[in-house]
């Protein structure tokens, strides 16, 4: 299996979005790389296709699942796996990364990333997945640690301890996403500091950072604002801890103009070097209500703008 | 009192269930699985999840049926969308599937299902058809094509007219397709009323266009999709129709006609 050995210097990359293909196509903007969402393209014919292979001629790519369900406990889909591989082939992206978690039972996704007890009995149907995926897409595959709201009382795993074995026996490689550090820690009242200082900074090869909404009692990971200050102090501390991690800003909900996005992810730069003085924060705006963990509709393209009515 | 799930996958099947059915988990059973934070009890941080799953998938079906949405009133239409959910929940890994069994659950359920025909509410046959066109419309946007390719040419013999691959008919009792991009237009469209309305949907350079079709014309490509012959599906427009051979001919290839227009719009390619 080849190694990822990669990540040094990818820099700062963003989320690709649909919202955001005609300025990419015609400004090929100075970004360093774009994480594209596995499932948007596997099955494309139409013009999505097209754009992923525009951007995977000119970007650093990587592409990034939802519906691995590494955690189910139903079998793994080895025609979504056989998909995922031919992207994979065809766009030689830089690594392929999921989540730490399953999406559904029984044949139904919830298309949500759900938490996995943590537990030995997890570990081991977790560790041997990983291995038989690895081995059907020939590559490492990076797991990501996911936001979460509830805590299982089974649990006797930390996530840290639980992801730093996984990847020390398995060989898969990590996505620490600092934002869902702090969601996560947040609703189970830990402490993320001590979370981040506990967590295998060496097998870390990608970082995420997003916004989130704080609704007093919890946070759900909404995705769909800037950093707040909180998180940009987490990343200054994972990023001091991992070697020079590819860094990628998610923006899913009320996404802005692509200028917009990118001017936040540049913020990363304040906080990765150790005497730099963060920007002002621009986060911390009011609750919007309605909001949702994980929004799903960016995930589904607007196709109204594509139709044309021929007069007869 | 329900046993607790002792192993992975009973777990997971109760916790499925308790998202999709959440009256069904009882608080007892659940206040034992899930520990409470310092603010919240186990019920309420699994509700976190039990909102969501609707809110999330609902917001997509929006997305994929906007002109239905916008037809049923938002309400209504999360009324249907939500049923539909439970009884049909997501089975694939790709939420662009989500809606696809959505028309067939409306026909399949609606409303005056135990009437006679002639008794039944035309809106509810509004609703099913459009549902059928935006889905369609939905997934021609990113089914394969021919873009980048050539097309056929007003030069290609008839032998060598194939239809390009994102082609479809639809033959809906109403004019949907009207009733669509009125919507896109932001125009308040009223109910349409009863016309049959056959349709082609073709996409070119990432656009699909819907053509109204006259009944031969439907006729026609509905012939040349089963059997890929210009020849035979013009004679079966003659038989069925009872119109002279040569008129349906002379319809076809005549300067500006049929066949021009519909190569020039890019229906068709050329065979090897
Ligand atoms: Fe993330």
């Amino acid at each position: 299996m080849p190694e990822i050995t990669k990540q040094a210097g990818l820099g700062l990359g963003l989320g690709l979005r649909n919202t955001h293909f005609e300025y990419i196509l015609s400004e090929w903007p100075a970004v360093d790389w774009f994480e594209a969402i596995s499932e948007n393209f596997m099955d494309s014919g139409g013009r999505p296709r097209r754009v992923i292979q525009e951007v995977a001629e000119r970007y650093p790519l990587v592409l990034h699942g939802v519906s691995m369900s590494i955690g189910s406990t139903d079998p793994l889909n080895f025609d979504y796996l056989a998909k995922l591989k031919a992207l994979a082939d065809e766009l030689q992206p830089v690594w392929v990364s999921d989540h730490l978690c399953w999406t559904g039972v029984l044949g139904v996704n919830s298309h949500d990333l759900l938490p996995v007890p943590l537990t030995e009995e997890s570990f081991s149907h977790v560790a041997e997945r990983v291995r038989q995926v690895q081995d059907f897409l020939e590559r490492p595959l990076v797991l990501e640690n996911p936001s979460t709201y509830i805590t299982f009382s089974q649990s006797n795993i930390t996530e840290p301890d639980f992801l730093r074995q996984l990847s020390n026996e398995t060989g898969c490689k990590l996505l620490l996403d600092v934002n869902n550090v702090y969601v996560t820690c947040f609703n189970a009242d830990a402490d993320p500091v001590a979370y981040l200082e506990s967590f295998p900074s060496e097998n870390v090869v990608q970082i995420h950072l997003a916004g989130h909404q704080h609704c007093g009692t919890h946070i759900i990971d909404t995705h769909d604002g800037p950093v707040c200050s909180d998180v940009w102090e987490l990343f200054r501390l994972a990023w001091s801890h991992c070697n020079a991690p590819a860094t990628l800003l998610e923006w899913d909900g009320n996404i802005p103009a692509f200028q917009e996005c990118h001017t936040e992810l540049l913020k990363a730069r304040e906080y990765m070097d150790a005497n730099g003085m963060p920007l002002p924060d621009r986060a911390g705006q009011a609750v919007s209500t309605g909001s949702v963990p994980n929004p799903l509709d960016f995930l589904v393209p607007e196709v109204m703008n594509n139709t044309v009515l021929e007069q007869v | 009192m329900s046993t607790l799930p002792s192993t992975m996958h009973a777990m997971q099947s109760w916790m499925q269930e308790a998202l999709a059915f959440p009256q069904s988990t009882s608080s007892q059973q659940l206040e034992q699985l899930l520990e409470p934070s310092s603010r919240l009890s186990g019920t309420q941080r699994l509700a976190i999840y039990q909102r969501s799953y609707y809110l999330r998938l609902l917001k997509c079906m929006r997305e994929q049926f906007p002109a239905l949405c916008h037809a049923l009133g938002e309400e209504l239409f999360n009324d249907f969308a939500y049923q539909y959910l439970q009884a049909l929940p997501s089975v694939s890994y790709t939420l662009y599937e989500l809606g696809r069994r959505f028309p067939g659950y409306l026909e399949a359920n609606r409303p005056d299902a135990g009437q006679p025909d002639e008794q039944r509410e035309s809106w509810v046959d509004f609703m099913v058809d459009l549902a059928r066109y935006e889905f369609q419309l939905f997934a021609m946007f990113d089914a394969p094509g021919h873009e980048g390719k050539p097309f056929a040419s007003v030069d290609t013999a008839d032998n060598r007219l194939l239809l390009q691959p994102c082609f479809a008919l639809g033959n809906y009792r109403f004019p949907v397709a009207w009733y669509y991009h009125e919507v896109r237009k932001r125009n308040d469209a009223g109910f349409p009323h009863l016309e049959r309305s056959p349709v082609a949907l073709v996409r070119k350079d990432y656009l699909t266009h819907t053509f109204p079709l006259s009944i031969p014309e439907y006729t026609f490509l509905l012939a040349l999709e089963a059997n890929q012959n210009i020849e035979t599906a013009l004679e079966m427009v003659a038989g069925k129709l009872e119109l002279p051979m040569n008129q349906v001919s002379s319809s076809w290839s005549k300067p500006n006609g049929i066949r021009a227009r519909w190569i020039t719009a890019g229906f068709f390619i050329t065979a090897d």
